[in-house]
């Protein structure tokens, strides 16, 4: 749990000294485009957590199953564990959210922000740091972020807003850092869903309840013909093509969320970059937010399609909680 | 990080991967019994490591996740000593023992 607070601290904290860069800004455009940038960026990674919170939610399922089907153990304090870290999950979507709002907020202040009102919602940010506080986090990361935020609410105060702009730059390097600094758990939670989904559906091809014709329509479907419904003794014959295509398919799914996570991390080092930029006084010379969010939408788009497939036959949303633990019958 | 979360990670769906064969092969409900609740001990250190957000910097840590790197290579391949269920019972407890060696130092 070393990072989990220092990264929710600092995701506030960037909210905020976004916010307050923007009175740093010579341009107002600049300033807007960089809090429109920003917003959206937040957005998408408010977009990610939640789709990896999807996940979570099938990973809880699967094991549902597992138990049912294999006798796989899955007890209520292991579930409990899974619960913990998708609520994790939820705090990042959330306080992504409350960034990308903020950032559209202040976008729109730029024009006419007043220090005081800027003060104001740097105050705001150290209260709502202030309310994290009863999770750990590295001190050195609390510190650090307590103190840029008051060093902005003071260079605002006292209209030094150079010195508030380069207060933010820390702030946003850090939330693209921290991010980084995450990446590997949240890869091996991704791994662990497709590892178990594929181990699950390849027991479910060996017992012989998949109907495996499905790999025919590669062929079929070119020529408009639809393969018969019934295909007997070849069933057995297509379990290796069919368990050939989950490993495939498990593969791109791996690799779309790599990408993903890589494009999310692009996007917030080159978010801190452009704002590192605006507050050394340089011109906004890119109008558009990261192109590399374009890959986290894509396995975003992914994940949902298949949650929505899901969705009429899926308890998801609503996994109940397990009172007892499991028992190899 | 990546290391120690890895190691317990492969061992969990090691196991997960061959668990069916295992339990097929547990002659007494004594063994199904056992295989299980190494089941739920390898899921259980998986979860609890990636709560904690594991960091292996830590020389300790390393050498200790390099040796679960070792024995995550007997886990798998436990379908290969499944005849003697204690044998595959006996890496699985190796595995789950240096798992819970590298959660205590991080703790």
């Amino acid at each position: 749990m070393k990072c989990k607070l220092s990264w929710l601290r600092i995701a506030a904290g960037g909210v905020v000294l976004s916010a307050l860069t923007l009175t740093g800004c010579k341009t107002s455009d600049d300033a807007a485009a960089a809090a429109s940038q920003m917003a959206a960026t937040s957005q998408q990674l408010c977009s990610y957590y939640k789709a990896l919170q999807t996940t979570f939610q099938q990973t809880d399922e699967l094991y549902q199953l597992n138990e049912q089907l294999n006798s796989k153990p899955y007890t209520a304090e292991n579930q409990q564990l899974l619960k913990n870290n998708e609520a994790e999950l939820a705090k990042r979507a959330q306080l992504a959210t409350d960034l990308s709002s903020l950032s559209e907020g202040f976008g729109a202040l730029s024009a006419s922000a007043t220090p005081s009102n800027v003060a104001s919602a740097a105050s705001q940010v150290e209260a709502d740091l202030d309310k994290l506080s009863p999770v750990k986090a590295s001190s050195t990361e609390q510190g650090a972020l307590k103190l840029a935020v008051q060093q902005l609410a003071s260079a605002v105060q006292e209209h030094k807003e150079r010195e508030a702009a380069k207060a933010m730059e820390g702030a946003a390097q850090s939330l693209s850092d921290l991010f980084a600094k995450e990446t590997e758990i949240w890869n091996s939670t991704e791994q662990v869903y497709s590892q178990i989904a594929a181990n699950l559906a390849s027991s479910l091809v060996d017992a012989n309840v998949t109907d495996n014709g499905a790999v025919l329509e590669v062929a079929l479907t070119p020529f408009g013909l639809i393969r018969n419904g019934s295909i007997g003794d070849m069933n057995g014959k297509l379990a290796p093509v069919a368990k050939q295509q989950i490993t495939t398919k498990k593969a791109a799914m791996d690799e779309a969320y790599r990408s993903a996570t890589d494009g999310m991390a692009k996007a917030l080092a080159q978010m801190a970059q452009r704002i590192q930029a605006l507050a050394d006084g340089k011109p906004m010379t890119e109008r558009r937010a990261p192109l590399s969010l374009a890959t986290v939408q894509a396995w975003v788009t992914q994940v949902n399609g298949v949650a929505n497939t899901l969705a009429p036959a899926s308890g998801a949303a609503a996994s109940p909680a397990k009172s007892g633990s499991g028992k190899a019958k | 990080m990546a290391n120690a979360l890895e190691n317990v990670q492969a061992t969990f769906l090691n196991l997960d991967g061959q668990y069916n064969l295992l339990l097929a092969a547990c002659r007494t409900q004594a063994d199904r019994d056992a295989l299980s609740a190494r089941y739920s001990a390898a899921q259980s250190a998986y979860e609890d490591c990636a709560d904690q957000l594991l960091e292996d910097d830590d020389a300790a840590v390393a050498a200790l996740s390099t040796q679960l790197t070792t024995i995550n290579k007997q886990v798998s391949a436990l379908t290969t000593q499944m005849g003697d269920i204690s044998k595959v019972l006996t890496v699985l407890d190796q595995a789950l023992k240096l798992g819970q060696q590298v959660m205590s130092c991080l703790a």
